[in-house]
């Protein structure tokens, strides 16, 4: 019970962080937070495949790019739409395409999951750049931000600050809808076939049927923080839905760690922070993320939270409270 | 009337090789029945047919008149079977708690929901709780199952077969591993806890094969060889000469 309130307390503060943050950030930098809270979702789909059901994907940027990409040609294509449906015709396409690949895919696991769902990617990255027509191909897609209409009122979400605004509100909701997703029926279920499939098998539960919806869940997620990232930078490329997209996600989640919800919103953190900075100082600033990523996977397998957790429980350790309740609690 | 179980003329051969020729015996509702047999006489097969997690190659799983045969095992378990395994098969790195509470909220149809945390419900936790006291795990209730000793894994086990409410229970040598003491908490647990419900078991120890059976059913050569009482089954010549045999 204290546990639970106390993560209540830790979503509160954070969002009252965000809150006051256009006051202390200066422009560039809240344009770079607002990344990384798009990130941060897309991520943090990642892992509920990845490290809550053991599924190793070298596809989710198909979800990302589908979602950027549909945001952004609805938004050409349609006049007068406003932001939130662009959005939601994203969230309802990428919802529809998880659940037919995943269809295809639900009997497959480990090695073989993996590779199809690198065979895809490549699919919907060929599909990309060859229907220039629809996608811009090469050059991408401009596009301008439309207004958010809220029923009474339009409300303009084209400076950096108000955007911010609306990710903090609409991806922080959405990434503490995940937060709670992995304490639900289903987010358990997830967890436990992880742990014994068989056993669930036995015990009444249709694990084909938890995998095609979980599938079809973490890409419709990736798919929304696909349609932010193209509403935030005003411009999708066909790197959106590249496998190097798929590496991003794959290297914010080593980074942060698997074990822990909150080790890959860390990831994206640092990955954003890093590639912006890396990006100034050398165009082969891909070169030293993969170094980085090499490092975190040879050294700290576990990532960043994991680092973290250990170094609480050792101070809890010595201060002789031995409370090894919440940090055992939360890497579940 | 039909039967409440009957094992039909069940065939089952792996790429060739006969395990199974022909099982074919009747289970009664609410007995306890033993099935028994020398090692390799296919009993672990036949286990594993029932439940669902082999087909057979030919033959018929008839469960109050339905054929049960070839449906997957998280089908059967709504029919309301459920087994436990030789291998302890739990969840590990989970609570004694958790461990039971899967198989609760599965039973009431809360498996997939996005939205409802199976932990808040007072039903369910109240359910739960009632099988760990049942099952003698309510000191360790908050352990995670790999803390256990051997002797609680394997109760856990039980409890977890026990979690989604079966009318049919199978166990597949609770008792494999124990020691005598162990082995005869075990029988009084079984006693208890199949109570009201049919139960089939599979035992290599005859000590309780005998103080738990009902009737006793000997596969032998992937054939019942006989399906009686105990008391018959002790003084079949034909059960003898297969034990002799082994021997």
């Amino acid at each position: 019970m204290k546990l639970k309130t106390n993560s209540y307390i830790v979503i509160i503060v954070l969002f009252l962080l965000g809150a006051v943050m256009p006051l202390v950030l200066r422009r560039y930098n809240l344009f770079m937070l607002t990344e990384i809270i798009i990130f941060a979702l897309y991520a943090v789909s990642y892992n509920l495949l990845l490290g809550y059901a053991g599924l190793l994907s070298f596809g989710h940027a198909m979800f990302f790019g589908l979602g950027a990409f549909v945001a952004a040609v609805s938004i050409i294509h349609i006049p007068g739409l406003t932001l939130l449906s662009a959005v939601i015709i994203s969230l309802v396409i990428t919802t529809i395409t998880g659940f037919l690949i995943g269809g295809l895919l639900l009997r497959h696991k480990g090695a073989y999951f993996a590779l199809l769902t690198m065979a895809f990617n490549a699919l919907f990255y060929a599909v990309a750049t060859k229907w220039h027509s629809v996608t811009g191909g090469d050059d991408g897609l401009s596009i301008s931000r439309p207004e958010m209409d809220l029923g009474f009122a339009s409300l303009s979400v084209s400076s950096v600050s108000s955007f911010y605004y609306l990710i903090l509100i609409v991806v922080g909701a959405s990434i503490v809808f995940c937060w709670y997703f992995t304490h639900t029926a289903m987010g358990k279920t997830v967890l436990l076939m992880r742990e014994n499939e068989e056993r669930m098998k036995f015990l009444g539960y249709n694990t084909n049927i938890s995998r095609l919806i979980l599938f079809t869940f973490t890409g419709a997620i990736a798919g929304l923080a696909g349609a932010f990232y193209t509403l935030h930078f005003q411009f999708v490329s066909i790197s959106a839905i590249s496998i190097d997209m798929t590496t991003a996600v794959l290297l914010m989640v080593f980074v942060g760690g698997t074990r822990t919800f909150w080790g890959p919103i860390l990831g994206a953190f640092v990955y954003i922070i890093f590639q912006n900075y890396l990006s100034d100082i050398t165009d082969r600033w891909p070169l030293f993320m993969g170094l980085i990523f090499v490092f975190m996977v040879l050294y700290v397998p576990g990532g960043l939270s994991q680092t973290i957790v250990s170094i609480r429980q050792w101070f809890s350790g010595r201060t002789g409270t031995q409370d090894n309740g919440p940090a055992k609690a939360e890497e579940t | 009337m039909s039967d409440y179980l009957h094992i039909k003329d069940i065939h089952k051969d792996f790429s060739g090789l006969q395990v199974l020729t022909g099982v074919d015996f009747k289970v009664v509702e609410k007995e306890r029945h033993a099935v028994i047999g020398p090692n390799g006489a296919g009993k672990t097969t036949l286990f594993n047919i029932i439940s669902g997690k082999f087909k057979a190659s030919s033959g018929a799983i008839l469960f109050k008149g339905e054929d049960l045969s070839g449906k997957p095992p998280h089908m059967l378990n709504r029919y309301g079977l459920s087994r436990s395994f030789q291998i302890t098969n739990v969840f590990s790195e989970l609570s004694v708690f958790e461990n039971i509470l899967t198989g609760v909220r599965s039973r009431y149809g809360l498996r997939y929901n996005f939205f409802k945390r199976p932990d808040h419900n007072k039903d369910f936790r109240e359910k739960t709780e009632a099988i760990i006291e049942e099952v003698g795990l309510k000191d360790v209730g908050d352990l995670p199952a790999s803390a256990l000793s051997y002797g609680q894994q394997r109760a856990l086990e039980i409890g977890i077969t026990l979690s989604t409410e079966p009318e049919l229970i199978l166990l597949d040598e609770p008792t494999a591993g124990m020691t005598r003491e162990e082995t005869g908490q075990a029988i009084s647990l079984i006693d208890r806890v199949t109570a009201d419900r049919t139960l089939i078991i599979i035992e290599h120890d005859m000590d309780v094969v005998f103080s738990l059976a009902d009737t006793i059913s000997v596969l032998h050569y992937g054939k019942i060889l006989a399906s009686d009482t105990p008391d018959e089954i002790r003084n079949d010549q034909r059960v003898k000469d297969a034990y002799l045999g082994e021997e």
